[in-house]
């Protein structure tokens, strides 16, 4: 596992001209607001549709505000856009930090997540004559996803804190916390 | 308030800087302390200016069949968010009162949300006078100018929180 952490890190590490742009006196802050912008697009389709399927605002037919997701899929698509850039930039800091495993797990949750609704739940729910009331599994769904994306936001504001440092006499673990020797110089 | 604060001010921001719940925000070691106050500073921004957005691409014309008249009941949403703001930034600005305060930055984001409210107030007031009877599309007249100042509001009060960290000329009084 800490190979493959090597191998990403050194692979990401060769995306010269996006760190180039990242590293002008720019280009980390604007990343960083684009990165927020779309946090809050996201919030504001996915937010609101999931409380939407747990019984909130009920009047507002199901199917009307699913029109919302593409803002949701765009807010998406901003941070994604922007967030690529970070981990391009200074790979190490996030391929070895454990908030960052967390942020990723629980992003890969919530769109495992939003693919289960639209399988199981988004044909019933969303329909013309579709009930005022979500079905149950659906509300399942959208507890999940709204705990999943607040995980994602908790887990990315709290990778700052959990940066990786040099690894000791014992070497990385499993998942490295730690920043493992891996250009070969002198101990650091 | 530039960075050249007046000594009187220096003297506030010493003492400020000096009080107990000042020193736990900036020194506490513990997740619970400044990362869970950033943390639940993100999820407010997100419900608050969300909702913005949400009112404010309705009101553009997107999703249409969204009755405007119903898209008040997110109001709680965002004053949800606003408030745990207010809440999580007053204990940001108390760990750091000379950063926020000598720096034009934040004086900046503090009119953008003051703006972004006033619009969010003028959007909701639309959504109101709304009939409920009209079939989508529901207004005679789009609020266009309004959504789009209240979408560039946002974008900016959330830049220029971001900014914050770049733009800081002084950290501490005694620094």
């Amino acid at each position: 596992m800490v190979d493959f952490q090597m191998w990403l890190v050194r692979t990401f590490a060769r995306a010269t001209p996006v760190a180039a742009m990242m590293k002008t006196a720019w280009g980390w802050p604007a990343a960083e607001s684009i990165h927020f912008i779309g946090l809050c697009v996201l919030v504001g389709a996915i937010f609101l549709f999931d409380l939407r399927l747990l019984g909130y605002a009920r009047r507002i037919p199901i199917g009307a505000l699913h029109r919302l997701i593409p803002w949701g899929l765009a807010g998406f698509a901003l941070t994604a856009a922007s967030g690529v850039p970070f981990v391009l930039t200074e790979p190490d800091q996030y391929v070895y930090n454990p908030s960052f495993h967390f942020k990723m797990l629980f992003m890969a949750a919530a769109g495992l997540n939003a693919a289960a609704f639209y399988v199981t739940s988004y044909r019933a729910a969303t329909a013309p004559d579709a009930p005022a009331d979500a079905p149950p599994l659906a509300r399942i769904i959208a507890v999940l996803s709204l705990s999943l994306w607040i995980g994602v936001i908790i887990a990315g504001r709290l990778l700052t804190f959990y940066r990786p440092f040099p690894c000791g006499p014992e070497g990385p673990g499993f998942l490295a916390e730690c920043l493992p020797n891996y250009y070969g110089d002198a101990p650091r | 308030m530039g960075p050249d604060a007046t000594p009187a001010l220096n003297a506030f921001f010493l003492w400020l800087e000096a009080t107990a719940l000042s020193t736990w925000v900036r020194e506490s070691t513990s997740v619970f302390a400044f990362p869970a106050i950033l943390s639940v500073h993100a999820i407010g921004m997100g419900l608050a200016a969300g909702v913005n957005v949400a009112m404010a691409v309705r009101l553009l014309g997107f999703a249409p069949n969204v009755p405007l008249h119903e898209m008040r009941r997110f109001a709680p949403v965002m004053w949800t968010g606003f408030w745990l703001n207010t809440a999580s930034g007053l204990l940001l600005l108390l760990g750091y009162p000379t950063k926020a305060l000598t720096n034009p930055v934040f004086y900046m984001k503090l009119s953008l949300i003051a703006i972004g409210m006033w619009l969010y107030v003028q959007m909701t007031k639309r959504l109101e006078e709304a009939d409920p009877r009209l079939p989508p599309p529901d207004l005679n007249v789009r609020p266009t100018l309004i959504a789009l100042a209240s979408l560039a509001s946002w974008a900016g009060a959330v830049t220029t929180g971001r900014l914050l960290a770049y733009t800081a000329k002084r950290i501490l009084a005694t620094w």
